[in-house]
């Protein structure tokens, strides 16, 4: 059955590659045929698994083409999926018809919930978590179910590659007194001392329970923390990012500044990441870091135009913590703004209309001087409206509208820089919209 | 005129944005020109009732539900008393698990979680509630309720959910269900006037 799935799937992936049409499709169809298919595929000797609540994609990816960059090669599932069909499909392409995977490493990126299913047949050698907040609730209900799961199936021998700054993650090690591998990020010129965000879940010693103090903040539930009732504290990580500069995009490991991929605090995070990752595979420092220098030159995702600067930043529905470190990033900018926030849509897998979420966003951060106008746009607009008029934000100051386009002019007229914090279904909309004005202007 | 909000355990009890209650609680009560002051309990603190007119509870990490009705369970007789004195305590969510030991009400507790968009009505407001579930734990009586249910779940399969006791109300609806709900904050404003009076 083995060799009868794999070959049926290898056609589909030849004509899906003649469409140019990639899919889980032929993953799906595997598993039809042989349910144990994952369990019968022979993987390579190193096998990276990425998981957490954001940032897998990004971590995962430098990690597979970084190695890539040492000529080795890399089976790595960069199609889209992180469910069974697309790791499936993925497998099945890196994969001779008798089921052997011919890469030299396996590196994939995983939904949080799923990896349970996948550990017991692909034995990882290294899991890489990079963060657990709060996200998707519907379908995550709460973060200690997320914690169950991913600890679920998870050999002791198992090497874990994690933030130390998160004390909710030492869980991992002290439950199944396993010895991970810790990064963290040194306090830094947006580390904070006292606490500005609410309806946080994991500020509490994981061994007594106790609230923890903060010598400092670098985010949310991120920083330097003890137990004021036990020994648990922060720890000296294995690798240590310095020097944190988000307006140069720059962090400095061991003396060595390394590109970050943009400006805000989670591309740190996720550097670190793929960076502790790669030193524990052996690599040469001097060539991680000279390909995450390589890769991490990205296209500014902002842009100016008329000396009004427009930030379109990138947000996951459903995810506070996202929203929140968006929120971070505008209320460093003290110059006056506008600031529009929206969606196409909450949630892609499922139709819950659950707006809870937009509770745990702190925008009473964004309630300042410096704020010009406000404006919720999309199929929430009044419901991101009321959320807004309950932090404090005066009444006058904020705009509905059923999309981007439609508050084009107001925006405008407005002559302020223009932030957005939205989902990413409205990155390319808010695009298309000042965008547009530059071609025009051009005209 | 002002009022005493208690928040129990906004750092223990904080799941789902809940305490979104409180911001619409105070924003109106303010625009009616009602001072407001907001006072929180965590699970260390020693809890006072004595000048407190509405106590909120929202939900929680099953570890947390499980030490907040510890704490709660030590003030079983004061807590009583406040109820008794028609006192008002709206529990939402989750956290309606943490006070079965008042044996008011009992509860039952699901594998899976209760996931649903709700729409129902209430003899406490005019209008349709919008409020939202996401919860292992509901109400198992099918007296004193709240809600009418059109869709979501209620008291022992049942489409009637919540309990209501003197001025106690509790219900597995969140949402956060006053922030989405001006008429059942207006509800509970003319309940604190009418307490105040």
């Amino acid at each position: 059955m083995k060799i009868i799935a794999i070959i049926i799937a290898k056609i589909i992936i030849f004509f899906g590659n003649i469409l140019k049409r990639g899919s889980s499709l032929p993953g799906k169809i595997a598993l039809k045929i042989d349910h144990n298919l994952l369990k019968k595929l022979h993987y390579p000797t190193t096998r990276i698994i990425v998981t957490g609540s954001s940032g897998k994609g990004t971590t995962s990816s430098l990690i597979a083409n970084t190695l890539k960059k040492t000529g080795a090669k890399v089976c790595f599932n960069n199609m889209g999926s992180n469910l069974a069909w697309g790791i499936t499909t993925s497998l099945i392409r890196s994969s001779t018809i008798f089921g052997r995977i011919t890469s030299n490493y396996l590196v994939l990126e995983i939904d949080e919930r799923y990896t349970k299913d996948i550990f017991p047949a692909l034995k990882p050698t290294h899991l890489v978590i990079t963060n657990l907040t709060k996200d998707q609730p519907p379908r995550q209900h709460d973060i200690d179910l997320v914690y169950a799961d991913i600890k679920k199936n998870l050999s002791p021998k198992t090497k874990i590659i994690t933030t130390i700054d998160e004390p909710y993650l030492r869980k991992f090690a002290l439950d199944l007194s396993t010895d991970p591998v810790y990064y963290s990020i040194a306090k830094n010129k947006y580390s904070y001392k006292n606490q500005i965000f609410e309806n946080l879940n994991t500020y509490f010693c994981p061994i007594c329970n106790t609230r923890l103090n903060y010598q400092y903040y670098n985010f949310e539930t991120l920083g330097n923390y003890s137990c004021p009732n036990c020994s648990f504290k922060y720890e000296k990580p294995d690798y240590l990012g310095q020097a944190l500069d988000l307006e140069t995009e720059t962090i400095t490991i061991n003396s060595k500044e390394v590109l970050i991929g943009g400006d805000m605090l989670y591309n740190a995070y996720n550097t670190m990441s793929a960076f502790a990752t790669l030193k524990e595979l052996n690599l040469d420092e001097d060539l991680i870091i000279s390909s995450l220098n390589t890769l991490n030159q990205k296209e500014p995702k902002k842009f100016t135009i008329n000396n009004i600067l427009y930030y379109p930043i990138s947000c996951k529905a459903e995810n506070a913590t996202t929203y929140n470190q968006a929120v971070f990033k505008v209320m460093h900018d003290s110059n006056p703004k506008d600031i529009i926030i929206g969606w196409k849509e909450i949630s892609r897998r499922y139709n819950h209309f659950d707006i809870s979420w937009l509770y745990d966003i702190e925008f009473e951060l964004l309630n300042n001087k410096s704020l010009n106008k406000i404006y919720a746009c999309g199929i929430d607009k009044n419901n991101i409206k009321k959320r807004l008029i309950l932090s404090g934000i005066p009444e006058n100051k904020i705009i509905t509208s059923d999309d981007i386009p439609s508050i084009k002019p107001s925006v405008l007229n407005d002559n302020v820089n223009v932030y957005g914090i939205l989902n990413f279904d409205y990155i390319e909309p808010f695009n298309n919209t000042f965008k547009d004005f530059d071609k025009e202007a051009k005209k | 005129m002002t009022v005493n909000i208690l928040h129990l355990y906004p750092d223990e009890l904080n799941l789902y944005g809940e305490n979104g209650n409180l911001k619409a609680l105070k924003y109106l009560l303010e625009k009616e020109n009602i001072k407001v002051n907001i006072l929180s309990y965590d699970i260390n603190s020693k809890l006072d009732f004595k000048d407190i007119n509405f106590i909120y509870m929202g939900s929680g990490r099953p570890e947390f539900l499980a030490k907040a009705k510890e704490h709660l369970k030590l003030y079983r007789e004061e807590l009583s008393l406040y109820l008794k004195q028609d006192k008002i305590m709206l529990i939402t969510g989750s956290a309606l698990s943490t006070l079965d030991f008042l044996s008011l009400y009992e509860v039952e507790k699901y594998d899976t979680y209760k996931v649903a968009d709700v729409t129902a009505t209430t003899s406490l407001c005019p209008g349709v509630i919008k409020a939202f579930q996401n919860t292992q734990y509901l109400i198992k009586n099918t007296n004193n309720l709240i809600f009418n249910l059109e869709s979501g779940y209620g008291n022992n399969n049942t489409m009637l959910e919540g309990f209501k006791y003197h001025n106690l109300y509790v219900t597995s609806l969140i949402g956060p269900i006053l922030a989405r709900n001006d008429e059942l904050t207006k509800y509970f404003i003319d309940l604190l006037k009418e307490n105040k009076a």
